[in-house]
């Protein structure tokens, strides 16, 4: 009973420290304005870097949610938000080469998560009945497999959601690879929600799927898709882009290619940069691998957990990984708050 | 003290084995009938996709004169096929014409669907104060729910596409249609109804003779709600893969592309306005017909 009530008080005099000390500390990093993608890994991403944040250096994090071509138009316009996490630099990157050598951003991190990949994938389902179409190019032959509903006599490519970078770059291949005269319709999903469900809903009744995702995700994990390699090479930097990653008016003569390797970053703007040092330090050196990361989502799907709730969870588990990307201090200080 | 200041939950970890039995559940049903449920609907499917080709296979110009001959038919009023005609051509030289098309498919059918089950739905209602008590909180819940939570069922039950985005349209367009037949009919006088009781008139006579013509104003202004609701919806449904004029909304909301934007959701709100015209002089008219019958 004593015992119980001494430890009461000692956390209440620790959150009393604790917060007169965020306080103080507040003032050296002030409030934050934090992207918050749009896809699982984004938000845990986000939630992380807001409880270390606000925990471990006494800044006041706001996230402001989008996908990455809102987000980055916003970041490159008006500076706001400071800080994208898990920037996939692909869809941006002329603009973001721009924005850097102009001095408006600032990439701190090169590969905030490891293992990553776009690209198409494939049911595993069909992938085990269809040992011989092991390739992108050997399954564009065969629409007929993947009947599309609305249209039987063609097969349906399932593209991506309109406003993320990858919509373009499907729109580009489509027509690199001739699909529409193999017989293929590039159906958009219209939304996330469209893209997971219509994956979802194959995987679990054992139908084809053939269509745009990427990893590393709980539904690669949970579905095991199998991804399609591509027979031909990555066909350079000046036709990916120049053109595929474009609109397609602006790319008259796509290559076929295979796709460009993911990259990643943690992108701030350079008022971020100078008013919060340490804190910079912390994105700089957080990263999560691979497997992790995808073991985080695929907690996150099965336990319905918001990026804030999965945010605590890995601190809580993955103890080891995280306090490698911080000083002792903020250590302890994020430690009190669990 | 603490009971007092926090309100007592259920527990995080209970709460998330709700959450998943419900969902085990739901994936189970989705597992065991979501292919039955899919082909039930092939049908419905199948006229959609007729449908939408029908309007964007035909030239253009026998679309725009059954369209006009439609409105014609709806209005009889000269300025009405004209604007019609102006505002549909100015729809294709900007190069929406086939997203209009899907749309307006997708429309005209949703509002069939709606009126052929919120009609009859809306006379239950009006026949007993029971019926009504327990359809009007399923209406609303219809009405008001976010429409994500609802498509997020249909889209594991039938995919993408243009079923399951009907589906969403019509759950969220019927609604007023069902209310207002309701209101309606229970608005018309007493005294008429003992009157038609008098001469001997039976239930279906008093219903279609009496009631439903006495209604039709406000069943009316159902229709023209429910039109209005599934062109807004048409936008939401474009989240779950339905072609059409929410598809490039959509894609300028993501893109911040202003001028795409504002042309499709013009567009939207110039289909709006037609439906919406033709059907209210097409209601004032059916009662034109019937004050002269008063009168005689």
């Amino acid at each position: 009973m004593t015992n119980k009530r001494l430890l009461t008080l000692a956390a209440g005099a620790a959150a009393l420290a604790f917060s007169a000390s965020g306080a103080m500390a507040q003032d050296s990093c002030g409030s934050v304005s934090m992207a918050e993608f749009d896809w699982p890994s984004g938000e845990l991403l986000a939630n992380v870097d807001k409880i270390i944040l606000e925990e471990g250096y006494g800044c006041d994090v706001q996230l402001v949610n989008g996908g990455t071509t809102t987000i980055f138009a916003s970041m490159n316009e008006k500076g706001e938000p400071e800080v994208a996490g898990e920037l996939w630099i692909n869809a941006v990157r002329d603009l973001l080469e721009k924005g850097i050598d102009e001095g408006e951003l600032k990439i701190v991190n090169d590969g905030p998560i490891t293992g990553l990949g776009e690209g198409w994938w494939v049911t595993p389902k069909f992938a085990e009945e269809h040992p011989d179409l092991d390739t992108v190019e050997k399954l564009l032959e065969h629409p007929e497999l993947f009947p599309y509903a609305e249209d039987e006599s063609k097969g349906a490519f399932i593209g991506c959601p309109a406003g993320w970078g990858c919509q373009l770059i499907n729109a580009n291949m489509y027509r690199a690879f001739d699909m529409e005269e193999k017989g293929w319709e590039l159906v958009d999903p219209g939304s996330a929600a469209g893209l997971d469900g219509s994956m979802a809903k194959a995987a679990e009744r054992g139908e084809p799927w053939f269509g745009y995702y990427w990893a590393p995700t709980a539904m690669i994990g949970k579905y095991e898709m199998v991804l399609l390699p591509f027979e031909v090479d990555y066909a350079g930097d000046e036709n990916w882009n120049g053109c595929i990653a474009l609109a397609e008016q602006d790319c008259e003569d796509p290559q076929k290619t295979a796709w460009t390797k993911s990259e990643v970053r943690t992108v701030v703007t350079d008022e971020f940069a100078e008013k919060a040092g340490p804190a910079q330090d912390y994105l700089s050196k957080r990263i999560f691998p691979g497997e992790i990361m995808n073991k985080m989502l695929v907690y996150m799907q099965d336990e319905q957990a918001s990026g804030e709730d999965a945010a605590y969870y890995f601190l809580e588990n993955h103890e080891d990984i995280w306090t490698e990307w911080v000083s002792d201090e903020v250590v302890s200080k994020v430690k009190e708050e669990l | 003290m603490e009971f007092f200041d926090e309100f007592p939950t259920m527990g995080r970890s209970d709460l998330r084995d709700l959450k998943k039995a419900i969902d085990g559940g739901f994936r189970s049903f989705s597992r065991a009938y979501g292919e039955g449920l899919e082909n039930f609907f092939d049908p419905l499917l199948h006229f959609l996709v007729w449908f939408e080709r029908l309007l964007t296979n035909t030239p253009w110009p026998i679309v725009l004169l059954v369209i006009s001959g439609l409105v014609w038919l709806g209005s009889r009023s000269w300025v009405m096929v004209v604007g019609t005609l102006i505002c549909f051509s100015v729809i294709g030289y900007l190069d929406m014409w086939e997203d209009t098309m899907a749309t307006l498919a997708i429309v005209s059918v949703a509002t069939a669907i709606c009126i052929l089950i919120g009609l009859p739905v809306g006379i239950l209602m009006a026949r007993s104060n029971k019926t009504q008590a327990a359809i009007t909180p399923i209406l609303d819940v219809m009405q008001t729910i976010p429409s994500f939570v609802y498509l997020i069922p249909v889209v594991m039950l039938l995919g993408i596409g243009k079923v399951p985005g009907l589906l969403a349209v019509c759950i969220y367009a019927l609604p007023p249609m069902a209310r207002l037949t309701n209101l309606g009919i229970r608005l018309v006088d007493k005294e008429v109804l003992e009157a038609a009781t008098a001469f001997g008139a039976d239930y279906r006579q008093k219903l279609f003779g009496v009631q439903i013509p006495l209604a039709l104003p406000t069943i009316f202004a159902g229709v023209n709600q429910t039109i209005m609701m599934a062109l807004s919806m048409v936008v939401i449904a474009s989240l779950i893969g339905v072609a059409g004029l929410g598809v490039p909304v959509l894609r300028a909301v993501s893109n911040q592309y202003l001028a795409l934007g504002l042309m499709n959701g013009l567009a939207i709100v110039a289909l709006a306005i037609i439906f919406d015209r033709v059907s209210q002089r097409f209601g004032q008219r059916m009662q034109a017909h019937r004050d002269q019958g008063a009168g005689h």
